[in-house]
């Protein structure tokens, strides 16, 4: 069996290589490429010559579908959802899709309900709002749901100030 | 998905670019031979970004031909299965609509568009809940998931589904279930 048959997204089987890659979202990929088009347009030559058509399509579609355009912003969700214990892959997706129940995230990305204790505990203290000292201890998993959700709300707080 | 790699590939040069710029002259040239290529494995090579590092170069037998080993950083573009993005849709007909994510084109049968979507045939093609509240046509913006990705010498095809919970056309406020 190839190794593409085996591929699934949904529950993180995807290459080793990637997995371990820095996965970007699409409003990083938008700063990363506008800054390169500006770069060749300050170049001498016809800047629409150098650019190729995958690099066209590409800018166009991370123009489109980011939901963050300023900077501060997306460095703000970027380091909101690593305080998750996520994959680079969930943290991406989640930063793209944008889902607002808890139902939607975990229909986006079914690989954040397979939780290990330890992202469990993260996930009750912050929902504490921060500094105080986590009661993780006493809760079940039941709770998860509720940590996905104080996720999705900081979230949409970026996108209310943006 | 966007990804940023470190990849490497062996550069060949002529003698004749040897010289104060050998280094622009390499960049250059794999810049042109890989920006906007795509690879079964690693995606489209979207954007080169840096480069790492220029290993020694290395006089190939019978050619004098030198090859560098180059690496650099570079943000490619990779589908997969079971990956859920947004897609625009290109174009619309009776056995389902095509839809753009960057640089992969992604098929959606009407197999697996929702029941109570209907194709409606005529100047704009589209598909159509019986009530007519949500349409499916040429820019409209969808969210997709793919189940199947193809590779062939130049690019990745992809087939999908809108038929999954949350998945459709994208409107305000909230998706389709």
């Amino acid at each position: 069996m190839s190794a593409e048959e085996e591929e699934n997204a949904a529950e993180l089987k995807i290459p080793d290589e990637f997995l371990k890659a820095k996965c970007l979202m699409n409003c990083e990929v938008s700063l990363i490429l506008e800054h390169k088009y500006e770069q060749l347009q300050q170049m001498a030559d016809d800047p629409m010559n150098q650019m190729s058509q995958v690099f066209e399509k590409s800018l166009q579609y991370v123009k489109r579908f980011s939901r963050y355009k300023n900077p501060d912003a997306v460095r703000q969700v970027r380091e909101i959802l690593s305080r998750y214990q996520l994959a680079e892959f969930e943290l991406c997706v989640l930063g793209n899709l944008c889902p607002e129940t808890v139902e939607e995230a975990i229909a986006m990305v079914p690989s954040i309900k397979v939780h290990s204790l330890s992202r469990l505990q993260l996930f009750m203290f912050l929902r504490g709002k921060g500094n105080e000292p986590p009661d993780f201890i006493t809760r079940g998993r039941a709770h998860d749901d509720e940590a996905i959700e104080k996720m999705l709300n900081d979230l949409s707080l970026i996108k209310k100030f943006e | 998905m966007f990804f940023h790699m470190v990849l490497e590939r062996n550069m060949q040069l002529h003698p004749r670019h040897f010289g104060r710029d050998l280094r622009d002259k390499l960049v250059t040239k794999l810049m042109k031979d890989v920006e906007g290529t795509c690879s079964g494995h690693h995606g489209f090579v979207v954007a080169i970004t840096g480069i790492d590092n220029v290993g020694k170069g290395l006089i190939r037998d019978g050619t004098g031909f030198v090859t560098f080993p180059v690496k650099y950083q570079c943000v490619v573009f990779r589908p997969f299965k079971g990956e859920i993005l947004e897609a625009v849709v290109t174009m619309v007909n009776k056995m389902g609509f095509f839809a753009e994510a960057g640089p992969v084109q992604v098929f959606v049968s009407n197999h697996l568009i929702p029941d109570d979507m209907e194709f409606q045939a005529g100047d704009i093609p589209n598909y159509t809940t019986y009530d007519g509240s949500v349409k499916i046509q040429k820019e409209s913006e969808v969210r997709l998931k793919i189940i199947g990705t193809r590779v062939d010498a130049t690019e990745i095809f992809c087939i999908g589904t809108i038929k999954d919970d949350f998945l459709g056309v994208i409107s305000d406020p909230g998706a389709n279930s």
